[in-house]
């Protein structure tokens, strides 16, 4: 290789280094706070980031540093383990599953640094504060509007469901379901014909869907255990034309015109569960560990939901 | 000496010359911690990086073998998962009785036994049937990762935690000094193996001109097959630290791996087109990517633009290697 070469390939270097630093901002905050998101891509996750990038905003002394795991435990350890080298004084966390997440969150309880979990927890309480939504008692709000739909569709509680799932071994998809069995089990002729599991994206549920409809003769009721896994079965029902045989039901209730309250709204789910954000709750919490250094949060605090239905998603949010 | 070592580097230097940049940026750029220290040249941080690097890095050494024989290896990925997957079966769910070690042994020997068989399927498809490896391969990744799913019905087998033989195992092999010790023991192995050995330059004259080899009356099937066990079993050795790290058996992980494998063993200087390669350069390559991406993660740039640098840096480094070895028409 010669001298030209070199040169070039210092270029290119110099050049990735200076995106590298136009990218980023060297700044005179007082404060860093990490945010650990699971995965961007989901419509909740976005709303997320977009409420915690608001509300940090609104404080000068705080830098917001966004970290996207792109629904990879392996990666958003790494990334963890970045930021800890960093020594923020506050890292916010969504976990995109609990045992992964366990060891590298336990490292960062270590260096002192204050750690939330941000709706989702670990195996180990080794954080500061976990700020959660009880999936469970949503799972029986789900659960019990199922159970009302049927009976007034069959005048009797039975009838056949097809559950959709998130990724498995998350909390929410656990209490999700445990919820809406909590419910079920009490009503023999209610039954569960299949579940699929969808990871939480729109277009696998789709697929699944696609399949499940091949298979399945008779389907009163898809519970998709997020919005956009219930649309994506709406939408693979409707390639069929038996979207009208069965109803979609779901969870997330996310304002907007592709949220999820909109979509009740439009009649192309039945009912949906506001899953708060849960950034409010963890941006008061942050702020106050950073400017009180005798404040000592709570390890949970946990945000009510309510039921979305036609008749409640005219209601502004 | 020193002029064997100039000419060296004027012929294989590429990848050293752009660690060496990468860590003289990663230096400048570099954020300051709380206490005014350097970021990126903290012990911790370095560390952390050799770590993250682990399983590609490994995966990468078997695949030098396997590219500098003019194979390729694209199921590597989906090796990992099984590993992960069959160690964390093994550990959680079929539970052999007996002590500690035992059951981690068992373990261990499950997965890389599982890794050398699907790496033997692949090499005697390859050498018997005379499927492209580029095919064979590509059906293996297919398939393993649907045997994967099908083993752990498509849910994730959590390691436990604590005293458990489970835990004990995440704990040992997700633990720096084990990792990057098992890494280092195992590129000096390879580089002996390819430097030193007969093995070693069968496979390089393979891959400069198989049918030469075969005329001359090397064991063409023999080497191939040897480098494709050898590649599933270290694919498999990686899936173990994955599965410690990750806390988990993931039957979904490991995609697109072999191209992070691929990419670290392109920018090491390896052909493509295969009888030329070497191990200290697959090591170069994937500091390379993994230093680069902690230059950037500590700059907290966009994700996406990171995948975009790379793209330029893994395009970079093979249009010098086109140029240092004067092959302007193909690789």
């Amino acid at each position: 290789m010669n001298f030209k070469s070199w040169r070039r390939l210092l270029l290119i270097l110099v050049g990735a280094g200076w995106v590298t630093g136009c990218t980023s901002e060297s700044s005179p905050y007082k404060y860093t706070v990490v945010f650990s998101q699971c995965n961007n891509a989901e419509p909740y996750r976005a709303a997320q980031n977009a409420a915690m990038k608001k509300l940090w905003g609104e404080q000068p002394d705080v830098r917001l540093v966004v970290m996207d795991a792109q629904q990879d435990s392996v990666r958003q350890i790494a990334e963890i383990e970045t930021a800890i080298r960093m020594k923020p004084q506050l890292i916010i966390v969504a976990p995109n599953e609990r045992a992964p997440l366990t060891e590298v969150m336990k490292r960062a309880t270590e260096a002192h640094i204050a750690v939330i979990c941000l709706e989702r927890d670990i195996v180990e309480p080794d954080y500061t504060s976990w700020i959660r939504v009880d999936n469970r008692a949503i799972g029986r709000m789900i659960g019990q509007f199922v159970v009302d739909a049927l009976t007034k569709k069959y005048g009797e509680p039975k009838g056949n469901i097809v559950e959709i799932a998130g990724l498995k071994g998350v909390e929410a998809e656990t209490n999700r379901k445990l919820g809406a069995h909590d419910v079920w089990d009490k009503y023999p002729n209610i039954k569960v014909v299949t579940e699929s599991v969808a990871n939480w994206s729109q277009s696998l549920a789709k697929d699944r869907m696609t399949e499940i409809l091949s298979a399945v003769s008779q389907i009163d009721v898809v519970f998709g255990r997020s919005d956009p896994m219930a649309i994506g079965a709406y939408l693979a029902a409707r390639e069929r034309g038996r979207e009208k045989e069965m109803i979609f039901v779901g969870i997330d209730g996310l304002s907007g015109k592709a949220g999820g309250i909109n979509q009740v709204r439009e009649g192309l789910l039945a009912a949906t569960c506001v899953y708060p954000l849960c950034v409010d709750k963890a941006v008061e919490v942050g702020t106050k560990i950073l400017h009180d250094p005798a404040f000592v949060p709570e390890k949970q605090y946990t945000i009510s939901s309510r039921l979305i239905t036609p008749e409640t998603a005219t209601e502004s949010p | 000496m020193t002029g064997n070592l100039w000419k060296y580097l004027k012929h294989h230097g590429q990848p050293f010359i752009g660690l060496l940049l990468i860590l003289i940026l990663g230096t400048i750029l570099s954020p300051r911690a709380t206490d005014g220290s350097i970021v990126f040249l903290s012990l911790g941080n370095l560390t952390d990086v050799l770590l993250q690097q682990t399983e590609i890095g490994i995966i990468a050494l078997a695949m030098t073998f396997v590219i500098i024989g003019a194979g390729i290896d694209l199921s590597v990925g989906s090796v990992l998962a099984l590993s992960a997957a069959v160690s964390a079966l093994m550990l959680m769910v079929w539970n052999p009785h007996g002590p500690a070690v035992l059951q981690i042994g068992l373990a261990i020997g499950a997965s890389v036994l599982a890794g050398a068989l699907i790496g033997g399927l692949n090499g005697l498809v390859i050498t018997r049937i005379r499927l492209q490896p580029f095919v064979m391969t590509l059906a293996t990744m297919i398939g393993v990762r649907g045997f994967t799913k099908w083993l752990t019905g498509n849910v994730n087998v959590d390691l436990g935690f604590g005293d458990v033989p489970s835990g004990q195992f995440a704990e040992l092999f997700s633990s720096k000094s084990f990792a990057i010790t098992i890494w280092i023991v195992f590129a000096v192995i390879a580089h002996l193996i390819l430097s030193r050995t007969v093995y070693g330059r069968y496979l390089r004259a393979i891959g400069e001109n198989e049918r030469a080899a075969a005329y001359t009356g090397l064991p063409v099937r023999g080497v191939r097959l040897a480098t494709y066990i050898g590649c599933g079993a270290l694919a498999a050795f990686a899936g173990l630290i994955h599965a410690a790290r990750s806390h988990q058996g993931n039957p979904n992980d490991g995609v697109g791996y072999e191209l992070d494998a691929i990419a670290a063993v392109v920018i090491g200087g390896t052909a493509l087109a295969g009888g030329r390669g070497s191990i200290i350069g697959t090591v170069t390559g994937t500091l390379v990517l993994g230093l680069l991406t902690n230059v950037l993660r500590l700059h907290m740039v966009d994700s996406n633009l990171e995948l975009m640098i790379k793209a330029v840096i893994i395009i970079v480094a093979v249009w010098l290697q086109r140029r240092s070895s004067g092959a302007h028409g193909e690789l």
